[in-house]
């Protein structure tokens, strides 16, 4: 289950975009598992249609969901999902400037990298744990 | 699908609306936006049949709204200033309701009032601004329309009920492709619940698309480059 922010910087579609992204690629969500139409997402987050339609468009070309005409869209293997550049750009910038911001605090530099190890330790995935 | 094709709308010698165009797409959640005085009211007034163009075209579904009883009954329009008959409560507005609107839900009439809490028994004209909003929401849904437009619709209500209406609306728009046409100056709701978006500005649109195309630009910073920028020639 979705859950939205409206409070958040984000606009609604990139949070659809970033949870159903978040639930594919942590396994919460199998591969070749259904997603919920596009009417029952819409009404169980509250969100447009035609927002969720834009996002489940962007997620099956960005190769993260396939859909079967008639069927209904799941979730794609994940090692299909090739990052493309300027994302991976944008994503190398954005921790960047996180590390720069947590070394302006005069933490210094090991704590802000033990600090930056944690977190990404949490982010591993289930399947790549062991 | 609502079309509006090159409406030029004189008031005296004023153009309200000047050579003005919109489509707005079958089951989308269009926004209208723009500064006070821009035209909103005006256009949705001509789009409920209360009004006729001096010039250019307006169709629903293809139709000409102007004298088609039939057609009107698919669009209802909800006023920032609203219209009750003197006395009546929401039961006794139902009624009237149910012999205009051939889909009337009474069932749906019914779960709002109760959701909203509004006594159906009560004088209409005793409530307060926002029960008074909230109960011509009750009305205009259990009508079930093709068309939904809305002039301000959530001044003056507070944030629980509008939760609540914006899950009906999307519950209409997702069953069954309602079109809502919304007027407001809140640039951050419109980005939440809309998909399409018009700007106007003084009677003419200065920018209409996809919102979801304009990402990662705000639609509060689209608003004020398009209407806080330097003075437009006239």
């Amino acid at each position: 289950m979705l859950q939205l922010d409206l409070k958040s910087r984000k606009s609604i579609y990139e949070q659809v975009m970033d949870q159903l992204k978040e639930q594919i690629m942590t396994g919460q969500m199998a591969t070749g598992e259904k997603l919920p139409s596009v009417r029952e997402l819409s009404k169980s987050i509250t969100v447009n249609p035609n927002t969720v339609q834009k996002a489940y468009r962007e997620l099956e070309r960005q190769g993260y969901v396939y859909t079967t005409s008639g069927v209904g869209t799941f979730v794609a293997d994940r090692s299909e999902i090739h990052a493309d550049l300027p994302a991976l750009q944008k994503a190398q910038e954005n921790l960047d400037d996180a590390f720069r911001q947590l070394l302006f605090l005069g933490i210094g530099y090991e704590k802000a990298k033990n600090l930056t190890m944690q977190i990404i330790e949490r982010r591993r995935p289930d399947h790549d744990k062991n | 699908m609502i079309k509006i094709e090159h409406v030029t709308k004189y008031f005296e010698d004023y153009p309200v609306l000047n050579d003005l165009s919109l489509t707005v797409p079958k089951g989308s959640i269009y926004g209208l936006m723009g500064l006070n005085g821009a035209g909103k009211t005006t256009l949705l007034r001509h789009l409920s049949g209360f009004l006729r163009q001096n010039s250019g075209s307006i169709s629903i579904d293809g139709q000409d709204i102007t004298d088609n009883e039939a057609l009107k009954r698919q669009v209802l329009f909800i006023p920032d200033e609203l219209f009750f008959f003197r006395g009546y409560s929401m039961t006794e507005m139902s009624r009237y309701y149910r012999k205009l609107y051939p889909r009337w839900n009474e069932a749906r009439f019914e779960e709002m009032t109760r959701d909203f809490g509004l006594d159906p028994k009560a004088n209409i004209g005793k409530f307060s601004k926002g029960m008074k909003k909230q109960a011509a929401f009750c009305l205009a849904m259990a009508a079930m329309p093709d068309y939904l437009l809305l002039d301000e619709p959530v001044d003056g209500l507070d944030p629980i009920v509008r939760h609540k209406l914006r899950r009906y609306l999307m519950d209409d728009v997702a069953d069954r492709e309602m079109t809502v046409l919304v007027s407001s100056h809140n640039a951050k709701e419109m980005e939440d619940i809309c998909n399409y978006i018009g700007i106007l500005a003084k009677g003419k649109m200065v920018f209409e698309g996809d919102l979801l195309e304009l990402l990662p630009t705000s639609l509060e910073e689209l608003f004020i480059e398009k209407l806080g920028g330097e003075p437009r020639e006239q």
